[in-house]
C-alpha cells in the first residue's frame, strides 16, 4: 500500500519534471522558426558586413582580405569627413528640435484642452504618411518652380528671385532638417503625451500647494515622471534618424557637393559604383555608435519589465 | 485642480494649436492641390488655391498599365512578407512571453537588437547574399529581404501585446484540463485578434513604404514597387509634379487609413519606440 503511494508520487514527480521539460522544448520549438530567420537574415549579414569591410570585394568579384585599407581610404577622404560632420549636424539638429517641440506640444496637449483626441489624431498625420510620400511632398514645397515656399516668399516681396533651397550649400542642410522634423515629431509628441498622462495628478497638486509655478512643476514633476520614456524615444529615434535614407535620397541625393551627404547615402553610392568593400566599411564605421545606443536601449527596456 | 487656466492662457494655447495645425496640414494640402493641377497651371499660374482642378493626373496614373503593375508588386511583396513574419512572430511571441526556459531573455534581447539594426548597414551584405542565391531582381528576393525588418518588428509589437493580456484565463483553462497548445490557440489567440490585426497593419505598411531595398534589389521596371516607381519619377530631370503627387496621394491614402484604424490597438508598442520616427 505505502509502496503504491511512493511509486505514485515518484511517477508524479517524474511527470512534473517532464512537464517542465516539455515547456522548455515547446518554447524552443515555437521560437525556432523566427530565430532561424533572424540568424540567416540579420545576424549573418551583420557579421558578413564586417568581413566584407576588410576585403576589396566588388560586385561580381571575389575580393581578398586587405586589412584596414578600406578604412584608411575613407579616413583620408574629405568626402568621408564631411559625411561624419553632416551626420552629426543633421542628427543633432533634428533630435534637438524634435525634443523641444515634442516636450512643448505634449505639455500643451496635457492641459485642459477641448477635443484632445482630435488634436492627437491631427498631429499623427505626418507620421502616418509613408516616409517617401512625406519627403517627395517636401521636395515639391522647396521646388524653385511650382514650389509653395517660393510662391509665398516672392508674393510677400521677401525675395526677388527664386530660392533654390535644396541646391544652395547653406540652405540644403537646414531644409532637410526641417523636413525630417516635420515627419518625425508626431511620434515624440504621442509618446511623451502618453507618459505625461501617467504622472499622478496629486503630484502636481502637491507642488502647486507648495507654491511651485508652471515652469517649476514641469521641471520637478513632469520631467522626472517621463524621463525614462524621453530617454528611450531619443535613443531609438537617433538610430533611425542616423540611418534614414529616404529623406536624403529624395531631397538632395547628398548634394550640393556633399553638403548633405550622410552615411547611408555614401554607402549607397559605393554600392552603385560597385565597390562593395568600401561601402561596407562606411556602414561598419557607424557600428560603435549603433552598438552603444542599442545596449543602452536594451538596458532601459529591460528595467521596464 | 489648484490651478485653473485663465482666459489669457486659453487664448495662447488655442493659438498655438491652430498654428501647429497649419504647419501639419499645409504640406498635405499642397500635395493634394498639386495632384489636381496640370503642368501649365503649376508653372505658369502658380497659386496656393486649386485653380482649374482636374482629375486628369489620376486618370493618367491609373490608365497607365505600369502603375497598376507597381501596385500589384507592392501588394504581393508587402502581404507575403507580412504573412510570413506575423506567423513566425506569433509563435515566437507566445514562447517568449508565456513559456519559461533557458536563454529566453537572450533571445528577447537578440530580437530587440535585430529590430534596431539599420537597413543602411545590412543592404551591402544582403546584396551579395541575394546575388549568390540568384534572387536579384525578383519579387521573391524582395520578400526575403523585407523579412529582415518585418520579422523583428512584428515580434517586438506582438510581444508587447501578449504581455498586456492577463495570463489568468489560460491558467484557468489548463487547470480545467486544456494543454498548453490549446490554451494558446483557443484562449490567447482569439483574445489577441485586435493586436494581430494591428501588428499586421504595421508590418504591412512598413513593407509597403520601403524604398531602399526596393531600389537596390529590383532593376526591371515591371517588378518595381510603388515607392521605387514614384522615386524614379522624381530623380529624373523633368518632374511631372502633378502626376508624382497623384501617385503619392494614391499610395498614401490606403496605408494612412489602415494606420489610423490600427494605431489605437498598439499604444503600448508605440511608446517603446516601435515604429520609425
Amino acid at each position: 500500500m505505502s509502496q503504491d503511494v511512493l511509486a505514485q508520487t515518484a511517477a508524479l514527480r517524474k511527470s512534473r519534471l517532464s512537464l517542465k521539460q516539455i515547456e522548455s522544448l515547446m518554447g524552443y520549438l515555437l521560437v525556432a522558426p523566427l530565430v532561424t530567420c533572424i540568424l540567416i537574415l540579420v545576424v549573418y549579414p551583420f557579421i558578413f558586413a564586417i568581413w566584407i569591410s576588410f576585403t576589396n570585394r566588388t560586385v561580381g568579384g571575389g575580393g581578398d582580405f586587405i586589412g584596414l585599407e578600406n578604412y584608411v581610404y575613407w579616413f583620408n577622404q574629405a568626402r568621408f569627413l564631411e559625411t561624419v560632420r553632416n551626420t552629426i549636424v543633421l542628427v543633432g539638429g533634428v533630435q534637438t528640435t524634435k525634443l523641444l517641440l515634442g516636450l512643448g506640444i505634449a505639455v500643451l496637449l496635457n492641459q485642459e484642452i477641448r477635443f484632445r483626441n482630435f488634436w492627437r489624431g491631427l498631429i499623427l498625420l505626418p507620421w502616418a504618411m509613408p516616409a517617401f510620400v512625406a519627403f517627395i511632398t517636401w521636395k515639391l514645397l522647396y521646388a524653385p518652380q511650382g514650389g509653395a515656399f517660393n510662391f509665398v516668399l516672392i508674393n510677400l516681396g521677401l525675395v526677388n528671385t527664386h530660392v533654390d533651397f535644396l541646391s544652395t550649400r547653406e540652405l540644403a542642410m537646414p531644409s532637410v532638417i526641417v523636413a525630417l522634423v516635420w515627419r518625425g515629431f508626431p511620434f515624440w509628441v504621442i509618446s511623451f503625451l502618453a507618459a505625461l498622462q501617467n504622472v499622478p495628478k496629486e503630484l502636481y497638486e502637491a507642488a502647486a500647494l507648495d507654491g511651485a509655478n508652471a515652469w517649476q512643476r514641469f521641471l520637478h514633476v513632469s520631467l522626472p515622471g517621463i524621463r525614462h520614456v524621453v530617454l528611450v524615444v531619443v535613443l531609438v529615434s537617433t538610430i533611425w534618424t542616423t540611418n534614414s535614407f529616404e529623406a536624403i535620397y529624395l531631397l538632395t541625393q547628398g548634394g550640393p557637393s556633399n553638403a548633405t551627404m550622410t552615411f547611408p547615402m555614401l554607402s549607397y553610392f559605393s554600392l552603385q559604383s560597385l565597390r562593395i568593400g568600401e561601402g561596407a566599411a562606411v556602414g561598419v564605421s557607424m557600428l560603435p555608435v549603433f552598438t552603444a545606443l542599442a545596449f543602452v536601449i536594451a538596458m532601459l527596456l529591460q528595467r521596464d519589465d | 485642480m489648484f490651478y485653473r487656466i485663465t482666459l489669457k492662457q486659453k487664448i495662447v494655447y488655442y493659438t498655438l494649436l491652430v498654428l501647429l495645425a497649419l504647419v501639419i496640414l499645409f504640406p498635405i494640402y499642397y500635395m493634394i492641390i498639386i495632384s489636381l493641377k496640370l503642368p501649365r497651371d503649376i508653372y505658369r499660374t502658380p497659386s496656393l488655391l486649386p485653380i482649374n482642378a482636374t482629375l486628369q493626373n489620376y486618370v493618367d496614373l491609373f490608365s497607365n498599365e505600369g502603375f497598376l503593375i507597381n501596385i500589384r508588386n507592392s501588394l504581393v511583396v508587402a502581404s507575403l512578407s507580412t504573412f510570413v513574419s506575423v506567423f513566425f512572430s506569433c509563435l515566437a511571441s507566445y514562447s517568449l512571453v508565456r513559456l519559461k526556459y533557458r536563454f529566453r531573455n537572450w533571445i528577447g534581447r537578440l530580437i530587440l537588437f535585430t529590430y534596431l539594426t539599420p537597413s543602411a548597414l545590412l543592404f551591402i551584405p544582403l546584396s551579395v547574399i541575394i546575388a549568390q542565391l540568384q534572387l536579384g531582381n525578383k519579387l521573391e528576393g524582395l520578400i526575403f529581404v523585407y523579412l529582415t525588418f518585418a520579422a523583428p518588428l512584428s515580434t517586438w509589437l506582438l510581444m508587447g501585446y501578449f504581455k498586456g493580456i492577463p495570463v489568468d484565463l489560460e491558467e484557468q483553462a489548463m487547470v480545467d484540463g486544456a494543454t498548453r497548445l490549446q490554451a494558446f490557440y483557443k484562449i490567447l489567440l482569439p483574445l489577441a485578434v485586435p493586436g494581430l490585426i494591428a501588428v499586421s497593419v504595421f508590418t504591412f505598411t512598413s513593407a509597403w513604404n520601403e524604398l531602399l531595398y526596393g531600389l537596390i534589389f529590383i532593376t526591371s521596371p515591371s517588378l518595381q514597387t510603388v515607392p521605387v516607381a514614384i522615386s524614379y519619377l522624381i530623380t529624373g530631370d523633368v518632374f511631372r509634379f502633378g502626376l508624382i503627387m497623384a501617385g503619392s496621394v494614391a499610395a498614401a491614402i490606403p496605408v494612412m487609413v489602415l494606420y489610423y484604424l490600427a494605431q489605437r490597438f498598439v499604444v503600448q508598442g508605440l511608446s517603446a519606440g516601435a515604429v520609425k520616427g
